[in-house]
């Protein structure tokens, strides 16, 4: 049995990571534009997980062709007579799952690779250089050459955004992790057990996963600018419709220069995303860390 | 002897870099699913037809064989033939790069020039309405899809007020002076759009890092003499604020080059991402390769030069490798 003592001084420890989220919580709440950043986000993301209810699926042909936005078509038709605000929604759907599995795969895989880079020096070598090397190449003419291999699908762009994410994940979250693995508290673990995994469990990714979470939102962000990009180029799925193969389709059929609709929605969707993702990591750095911004 | 030293480092860096780029070309040029031989043949070939294809892309020979041909080949100059074009791919892109260079240059030139200013502006009047203003304008570009901002200045410039061509890098028809300025005048909207999502990096970066130089101690003791604000701003902090906003230019080539790619396609402008995007729809492998290549070594070298100029101008980054 323990005494009294101990069991306080593990309530306390046990209680204390809430304590620190639930501060920077309060102080995040005081930021209207991190609010409203996440409110966006949020809304975004219901959007897209609620389509089937809030349009039918574009497919097929429509009435009237390149209407612009009225009661019934709230953002107007396309060239082939689709509503375009149905394709914005299920452009939302595609988008996202594109962003959260890209950034997922690139977000462990990346914050995998720089802690154990951090924690084991040999293994780091290697790791910084491959990192170095791939962020100093123009990634985006690359991954077209693969998406262009491969053959586009929704799998081969999730893979190509990921393969090529992760080492800006690994370079931001290696500088944080090297800087943990130097602290004396990780060194009186290694004293007290043998096994790295369970120090770089317990120890290292803790130390690092605010820095994770921001680079959540920023590698999503980014997926959903490269996946756009891929299918303005015509790499997209053909199958689904994204908000980058709105622009492309629109492209295509030369309606850009009449039909000021069509680019103009999905383009708005993308920049809400993108600046809320922005907005949303500013604060969440400012409350988490209030003394490094005035 | 030093600085020698250290141009040789970054020279072997940069030739890391490219052999890097094209192993990773190699490798997925052969071990992912779109075989090149079968891309260019019928599906209806005969076993003969697949064989000599195979032999006339040395598909047959072992990998690490096929990988020193590569190199050797790549030594040369030679990307191999278009499948679409059936002419030499860097003859075709050679022709195209001109024009990608001249849009990314001058839309970094631009930027460099009005994104410094607004950075200082904004260091300057710290928490002021400027700093807002030029704040929000940096953010708002970095957040937006630049083919959208493309087409948004495309629209308005190009189709609603007519102030600029919509297309094209020049007039068919025009020589001497006034082909020079169709060409000015073609390239202004391409320029801008990548401007705008370029700007924000660069004013962030001087805005902050030119707050910090206002509170090193030099400045301090520059006003605590008496000295004008506007010299110790220009001269004293300025002067040390610039050299973290010179390695932006090699950390931001990447996105450039990314960028000029989806914003020719937009404005039809007839440099290699145009040419990506035409190779796309024909499944031109050779091209796509070599126009990846090709920006690599761009890329890398001018990489390269802005690292040595940083290691001149700031003798500890010299020190410090």
């Amino acid at each position: 049995m323990t005494t009294p003592q101990a069991q306080q001084a593990e309530a306390v420890s046990v209680d204390a990571p809430p304590r620190a989220a639930r501060l920077t919580w309060r102080r995040f709440r005081r930021e209207p534009l991190g609010v409203a950043a996440l409110a966006v986000l949020v809304l975004l993301v219901i959007a897209a997980i609620a389509a089937p209810l809030l349009a039918d699926y574009p497919a097929g042909y429509g009435d009237t062709v390149l209407a612009p936005p009225s009661g019934a078509h709230w953002f107007g038709t396309d060239s082939l007579g689709l509503d375009v605000f149905a394709e914005v929604v299920w452009g939302a759907q595609q988008s996202l799952l594109v962003a959260a599995a890209a950034s997922l795969i690139a977000i462990v895989f990346g914050t995998l690779l720089a802690v154990i880079g951090a924690y084991f020096r040999r293994v780091d070598a290697v790791i910084s250089v491959v990192v170095d090397l791939t962020l100093s190449l123009p990634i985006l003419p690359l991954m077209i050459l693969v998406a262009a291999l491969v053959g586009p699908s929704t799998m081969t762009i999730i893979l190509v955004i990921a393969a090529f994410s992760w080492p800006e994940v690994t370079r931001v979250v290696r500088s944080q992790a090297l800087s943990v693995v130097r602290l004396p508290y990780v060194d009186a673990a290694r004293l007290m057990t043998g096994s790295p995994v369970w120090i770089i469990r317990r120890h290292v990714v803790p130390a690092v996963m605010p820095l994770v979470l921001v680079s959540v939102v920023l590698t999503s962000s980014r997926a959903v600018l490269s996946a756009a990009g891929l299918a303005f180029l015509g790499l997209g799925d053909p199958n689904t419709w994204s908000w980058g193969r709105i622009l492309y389709e629109a492209q295509q059929a030369g309606a850009m220069s009449t039909a000021w609709w069509l680019p103009l929605f999905p383009s708005l969707a993308i920049f809400l995303l993108v600046l809320a993702s922005t907005l949303l990591s500013t604060a969440y750095n400012d409350a988490r860390n209030p003394r490094r911004n005035k | 002897m030093s600085l020698f030293l250290f141009v040789l480092k970054r020279v072997g860096r940069g030739l890391l870099t490219l052999w890097f780029a094209v192993t990773v070309t190699f490798l997925l040029l052969r071990l992912l699913p779109g075989d090149p031989a079968l891309a260019v043949a019928n599906p209806n070939m005969t076993r003969e037809t697949r064989a000599a294809l195979l032999t006339q892309y040395g598909l047959e020979e072992s990998l690490p064989v096929q990988y020193v041909k590569y190199l050797w080949q790549l030594l040369q100059g030679n990307l191999g033939i278009s499948f679409h074009q059936n002419t030499e791919v860097t003859t075709v892109l050679m022709e195209r790069l001109p024009w990608t260079l001249l849009l990314a240059a001058s839309s970094l030139l631009v930027t460099v020039v009005v994104g410094i200013p607004l950075g200082v502006l904004a260091a300057s009047r710290r928490g002021g309405l400027w700093d807002r203003f030029v704040q929000i304008v940096a953010v708002t570009g970095q957040s937006l899809f630049v083919p959208s901002l493309g087409i948004l200045l495309l629209y308005v410039f190009g189709l609603q007020l007519n102030w600029f061509p919509i297309g094209g890098a020049y007039t068919d028809g025009t020589y001497g002076g006034e082909w020079y300025l169709s060409v000015i005048s073609h390239l202004v909207l391409p320029c801008l759009s990548l401007v705008f999502a370029q700007l924000g990096a660069y004013v962030l970066t001087m805005r902050s890092s030119l707050i910090d130089a206002l509170g090193e101690d030099y400045v301090v003791l520059a006003n605590a003499n008496g000295l004008p604000a506007r010299r110790v701003l220009w001269k004293h902090a300025l002067r040390n604020a610039l050299l973290p906003t010179t390695t932006l230019v090699g950390l931001q080539l990447g996105f450039v080059v990314g960028g000029a790619v989806l914003i020719e396609t937009v404005y039809a402008y007839p440099g290699i991402g145009r040419g990506i995007y035409e190779a796309v729809t024909q499944l031109d492998f050779p091209v796509l390769q070599g126009a990846f290549l090709l920006l690599a070594v761009t890329v890398v070298a001018v990489n390269m030069i802005t690292d040595i100029a940083y290691g001149i101008l700031d003798p500890r980054v010299k020190a410090a490798s």
